[in-house]
């Protein structure tokens, strides 16, 4: 073989080698979070080896796209690849019922190209998951804590936990943008403590911003996350019995009522509410933000991104109508 | 130790004075960095080259704009160690293809299992020292593993740090092999059979005539 040969040949193995790790990579990513369906079809097989016997196989089979249909999957569409669910659904019926004309193989059949068909459209829908899920966020509201100006037509949710040194730099840019966005955008801060990774100090100095919002409006809430971020050296280091009654006492807040509210507890629902409305739409760190366009179009962007970068975003949030 | 900078320094000239392994290593370290940057964003980046209405440039901006990530979204270590994969991972692609050129596919084939173990390892540590590693905390997330990592001193960053560490010792092991001359060990002294001390090209070169004709009368 020529050494020019044996050079593109190897490169080629390389090449695909790449190609086969790469793909290896998606489908372990992909079976990770595996649909229901599949994680329920995987649970069936395991059942399946334990029996011995395939008597019990058409049965199980059977019962498993019952439950599968009749609970879990009310809505299902037509299946583009497949049989429709109607279509499937009669199958069964009329197969539980002992009325069906088709033959044991056929049955199986045409119940296995549903199932793919579905299992497929929901990894179709996984892919698109980050937006569909961003998109059930809560809109601004009167609770929330804005900057900028409040009927900007565009919108940065951000969920931020106050331990997080990523989010003290996320704060920076954002502010910097907002401010340089003449009106166009607005900032909305939202809670997302790491309790796994900030036990205790993250959640406390969510209340207490909280509590410096309840004390001295929107206001004070802002000036307590800037001077807080200015302050703190993050990664669950802050001494907090110092720290908070000095930005209390810095912006001009009462500290025994200050102290007295940090105490209360009676932020902690809310908290909770915005770490619940993090996760279900798909947030796993902070900082996690969502760019919301005029017309409701979303945009997750995901960790301390640069300030270019953030601005590029938000101006094709602007374009959009 | 000296031994193994010179081997490595003999490897790198012998691999990387051809332009296609540099282009290779290139390629696929860039690659890797841009995989390791982006990660946490393919959904948005997907979302914006997906949009007919903005223009290309536009798209090409924000993608790029993404990169600063490597000095906002992670530490010094992080960013540290995730440079360091994607150029060890460069390094070690393209002397893998230099072993497979000079058609040693075991030494290749070994070198591949550790640097594709390096790489696996390393993947699991991208992401930033803040939510813990993404790949663990998104991937993984159905298992506890943002838990799991939260037990870690520097919650999964070891998993870089290990990564590179398994791309460095692959690149070592790869040099070693690429600076020895591709012949059979020679035996020592008085070792072995005559055919075989003989038949090495570094005998040939070390013994006189004279001494060739004496080993054989022997």
């Amino acid at each position: 073989m020529k050494p020019e040969t044996q050079n593109k040949l190897a490169i080629t193995v390389v090449v695909a080698a790449v190609v086969v790790a790469a793909a290896a990579l998606i489908m372990v990513m992909r079976m990770s979070y595996p649909p229901d369906e599949a994680r329920v079809m995987r649970l069936i097989e395991q059942q399946l080896a334990k029996q011995d016997g395939s008597a019990a196989v058409p049965a199980l089979t059977e019962a498993r796209v019952v439950r599968l249909i009749e609970e879990r999957l009310p809505a299902m569409e037509s299946a583009g690849k497949g049989i429709s669910e109607a279509r499937l659904k009669k199958l069964i019926d009329e197969r539980l019922a002992g009325k069906s004309a088709l033959p044991d193989k056929e049955f199986e059949a045409r119940v296995e190209k549903g199932i793919v068909a579905f299992i497929e459209k929901q990894r179709r829908a996984e892919q698109e998951r980050p937006n569909q899920l961003a998109r059930n966020l809560p809109r601004p509201n009167k609770s929330d804590h804005i900057y900028g100006n409040p009927t900007a037509p565009v919108t940065l949710i951000e969920y931020s936990d106050f331990e997080c040194p990523f989010c003290k730099r996320f704060h920076d840019s954002v502010k910097q943008v907002v401010d340089a966005s003449k009106g166009q955008v607005k900032w909305v801060y939202r809670h997302f403590p790491i309790e796994q990774l900030h036990p205790v100090k993250a959640r406390k100095e969510a209340v207490a911003a909280e509590c410096a919002g309840e004390l001295g409006g929107h206001d004070a809430f802002w000036k307590f996350a800037d001077r807080f971020f200015e302050l703190t050296p993050s990664n669950n280091r802050t001494d907090v019995d110092t720290v908070l009654p000095q930005i209390a006492r810095e912006i001009g807040l009462d500290e025994k009522q200050f102290a007295s509210c940090v105490a209360s507890g009676r932020h902690d629902q809310r908290i909770d509410k915005d770490i619940r409305d993090a996760q279900t739409s798909g947030a796993n760190g902070t900082p996690w933000s969502v760019i919301v366009s005029k017309g409701g179009k979303t945009y997750v962007l995901s960790g301390a991104q640069p300030q270019a970068a953030i601005k590029q975003l938000t101006e094709l949030a602007l374009q959009e109508k | 130790m000296r031994s193994y900078v010179s081997d490595l320094y003999t490897a790198f000239a012998r691999v990387f004075t051809r332009a296609g392994y540099i282009v290779l290593a290139s390629a696929l370290a860039l690659a890797a960095f841009l995989f390791a940057v982006w990660f946490p964003n393919f959904a948005l980046i997907g979302e914006v080259f997906g949009t007919p209405d903005v223009a290309l440039i536009a798209k090409l901006r924000f993608a790029l704009s993404l990169l600063g990530g490597i000095a906002t979204n992670f530490d010094l270590l992080s960013a540290g160690y995730t440079v360091a994969i994607a150029v060890l991972f460069g390094i070690n692609t393209a002397m893998i293809a230099y072993l497979l050129t000079q058609k040693r596919v075991v030494a290749a084939g070994q070198n591949l299992v550790i640097g594709s173990g390096g790489m696996a390892t390393g993947a699991l540590g991208i992401g930033c020292a803040a939510c813990g590693s993404l790949v663990f905390t998104t991937v993984l997330s159905s298992f506890g593993a943002a838990s799991a990592v939260a037990l870690l001193p520097w919650q999964g960053e070891e998993f870089g740090i290990l990564g590179a560490a398994l791309l460095l010792v692959s690149v070592s092991l790869m040099s070693r092999k690429i600076a020895a001359p591709g012949s059979c060990e020679t035996p020592a002294r008085g070792v072995g059979r005559t055919r075989d001390r003989i038949a090495t090209p570094v005998n040939v070169k070390r013994l006189t005539f004279t001494q060739l004709d004496e080993v054989t009368k022997r």
